[in-house]
């Protein structure tokens, strides 16, 4: 009996034990399955659970003026984005009223898609606020980055913009778009049970935030040439133009502007044919302000100087099968009279005596036929045909600005050689850019281009609406016809252009102006120069330059006019063309001339009764 | 009972390492309440950051040469000076 019961409780004993072992076996199965068998699963949703990824946004970067003003900046927009099908067909009317769409159009948009649909990008926080308070289910708020620039059209060609995703798609913002644009960084934290994240974040990618670029221009220049181009392209009911404002001292660019603008926030509503930044972009025939380089050409060679004459054939002159016309026609005059009165048969026999390889390297050593380099996209190297292309016509023509193409940022850095006494300096539009420069011309040519450059602004020269009051100016104007499509020139169409230099004495600024098919005048000297003037009497004060009225006729105070006085008051018989030609200039006075050689008569006879703005007659002859 | 007859060389290390453990939670404490800040403050710089962005924007287009130009002619009826009214720029 005991017996018996000894074996019950024992086998009571082995089934409880046999249970206890069972039931480790399968906990050491389950741990197996769980540690073995499916802890990647495990592991990865445990940590899915526990850590989080953020995305910290880098901005792109600002692009500022040289004063530290902002030009473009990005600023966190909010869009409207929806789950298309999470949204109630019984709210689409209210929220098509909310976001200002007819309904149609909205259930278009969510009509058959299932995830992910924008709504309205970019839109005034305000709106989305307003959208946001429905609170209607599958609608939802996303920020985005959205670029602005305050100028506007005033700085739209040069800076482009930036397409709606961030990426940019003209101007600096292209060119530049890598450096701009930031990386965003992803950290990742664990978080407790609450959410809140714990404080042993890693970076998985470090956020790189978009570098910011400084440019040599200034905003007020800008904004001034702007408004002076807009204004004179109005008045003169052109087609367009382009202004280039340099420092020439080290290159700077202080304003590119074209006309007409565009406005960068809103490109869309543009056509991309206005978004070209034409200051680099398109090339146009310089005309006569190729004629300071011509000359330039004729002093380097040694063969000319300054007062030595040349027979301007009296307005016609035949080079090979082709007629060269002067539209001031004239006799003899000094190689300042020719860039004074802008004589294409002057510079043609400069030329043709230089040679086409000197012409060739002077025009390649300022700069024409290559990139300057200056850091935007699209810029054109210009046309210049290498010189064994030159024959007679050709190096007759080039001497005169046909034949060759520039654009205008290359005719503000050749201009800019006369500025820094014949250092030829790159332009620049970045601060951080390095400065490059080399001489080109010696020092004693390029001041007396520059002198007579200054002559050719006086009253006697083509460019004398350049001159804002109490400043000295050097500059030169031109007119070229517009090539047409068969490779011709057009008959009626235009650019007006002005290349000058500011002030004289201590050169602060180079511009050049180029109106594109003026109507009412085709001549640079009343189309261009007046915007040249216009720039440089708001400019030159705001930089520091001060108008001084014993200034206005200093030319006269230049080297060629440093010799003893010609006149001394009595008699103008016996003078040479250049000494009457000055003494009519320092009294103000209109000058006719016939013949060539000595004066012989003149008319009135009491020159010293005559006042200002009169009409002096003489007579020349050998 | 014999076994909790503690002597006074066997209490000194007990306690050292009740202190140390409860410092270690202090510590975790302090470190976790000083993450919830460092948090807010990193957004509150992302914000002001922002802010300031749309700051230098606004002034950027308040005073935009343009518009000065526009105000101070039409409302103030200025008018720019001739160059020889200009005696120290």
């Amino acid at each position: 009996m005991i017996n018996k019961e000894q074996i019950f409780i024992r086998r009571r004993i082995e089934f409880v034990a046999g249970l206890m072992a069972l039931g480790l076996l399968l906990l050491v199965v389950r741990a197996v399955d769980l540690q073995w068998l499916q802890s990647d699963r495990l592991s990865t949703m445990a940590e899915k659970q526990r850590y989080r990824e953020y995305v910290t946004l880098a901005p792109r970067g600002p692009i500022l003026d040289r004063k530290g003003r902002v030009l473009a900046e990005s600023v966190e927009i909010p869009s409207i984005a929806a789950i298309a099908d999470e949204v109630p067909e019984a709210r689409i009317n209210e929220l098509a009223k909310a976001l200002g769409y007819s309904p149609r159009r909205l259930q278009k948009k969510l009509h058959g898609r299932k995830g992910f649909v924008w709504l309205a990008r970019q839109v005034d926080p305000v709106q989305a606020e307003k959208i946001m308070a429905l609170d209607i289910a599958g609608v939802r708020m996303e920020k985005e980055w959205r670029r602005y620039q305050p100028l506007g059209p005033v700085t739209g060609h040069l800076l482009g913009f930036v397409g709606i995703d961030g990426k940019g798609l003209e101007g600096i913002e292209r060119r530049w778009n890598s450096q701009l644009s930031g990386e965003p960084g992803v950290r990742q934290v664990r978080r407790d049970a609450r959410g809140h994240s714990l404080p042993d974040g890693v970076w998985l990618r470090e956020p790189t935030p978009g570098k910011g670029f400084t440019l040599t221009l200034d905003a007020t220049i800008q904004s001034i040439a702007y408004a002076a181009l807009a204004e004179g392209v109005h008045e003169q009911q052109a087609k367009g133009g382009s202004v280039v404002v340099m420092r020439p001292a080290d290159g700077a660019i202080l304003a590119m502007v074209n006309w007409p603008g565009y406005n960068p926030n809103d490109f869309r509503h543009y056509n991309p044919s206005e978004w070209r930044n034409r200051a680099i972009t398109d090339v146009f025939e310089p005309g006569s302000t190729m004629k300071p380089f011509t000359i330039a050409a004729a002093l380097e060679s040694g063969r000319w100087q300054p007062d030595s004459q040349v027979f301007c054939e009296n307005g016609a002159f035949r080079v090979a099968d082709y007629t060269i016309h002067d539209d001031h026609k004239a006799g003899w005059l000094d190689i300042s009279g020719i860039l004074a009165h802008s004589s294409n048969i002057g510079s043609a026999k400069l030329a043709m005596d230089v040679g086409s390889t000197p012409m060739f390297d002077m025009l390649s050593n300022v700069g024409f036929g290559n990139r300057s380099g200056i850091g935007l996209s699209g810029e054109s190297p210009g046309i210049v045909l290498p010189p064994e292309r030159w024959g007679p016509v050709e190096t007759a023509n080039i001497a005169f600005g046909q034949g060759i193409a520039v654009t205008p940022l290359q005719l503000a850095a050749a201009f800019s050689v006369f500025a820094n006494k014949g250092e030829f300096v790159a332009p620049r539009l970045f601060s951080d850019q390095v400065e490059q420069r080399r001489r080109v011309m010696p020092e004693k040519i390029a001041s007396e281009v520059l002198t007579m450059l200054e002559y050719a602004t006086s009253e006697d020269g083509t460019g004398k609406y350049a001159v804002p009051e109490g400043y000295r100016i050097g500059g030169k104007t031109g007119t070229a016809q517009k090539p047409n499509a068969r490779g011709g020139y057009s008959k009626g169409r235009y650019m007006a252009v002005f290349a000058g230099i500011a002030p004289v004495n201590d050169p602060q600024l180079v511009i050049v102006v180029v109106v594109d098919e003026p109507e009412k005048s085709i001549y640079g000297g009343q189309v261009a120069a007046p915007i040249f003037r216009h720039i440089a009497e708001s400019t030159l004060p705001y930089l520091g330059v001060s108008a001084r009225v014993d200034e206005q006729a200093g030319w006269r105070n230049m080297a060629i006019a440093a010799e003893a006085p010609a006149l001394n008051g009595e008699s103008l018989v016996g003078l040479s063309m250049r000494e009457v030609r000055r003494y009519a200039a320092s009294r103000g006075l209109r000058l006719s001339v016939h013949g060539s050689g000595w004066v012989r008569r003149y008319k009135p006879s009491m020159p010293l009764a005559l006042h200002e703005g009169d009409v002096l007659e003489v007579w020349l002859n050998d | 009972m014999e076994a909790l007859n503690l002597r006074p060389w066997m209490v000194l290390p007990l306690l050292v390492i009740a202190t140390l453990a409860g410092e270690q939670v202090w510590l975790s404490h302090l470190r976790y309440e000083m993450s919830l800040d460092s948090q807010r403050l990193m957004a509150e710089k992302e914000a002001i950051k922002l802010e300031s962005s749309k700051l230098r924007l606004e002034i950027a287009s308040l005073t935009r040469p343009d518009r000065l130009r526009e105000y101070a002619r039409s409302k103030l009826g200025m008018a720019p000076p001739r160059p020889m009214q200009v005696l120290r720029p």
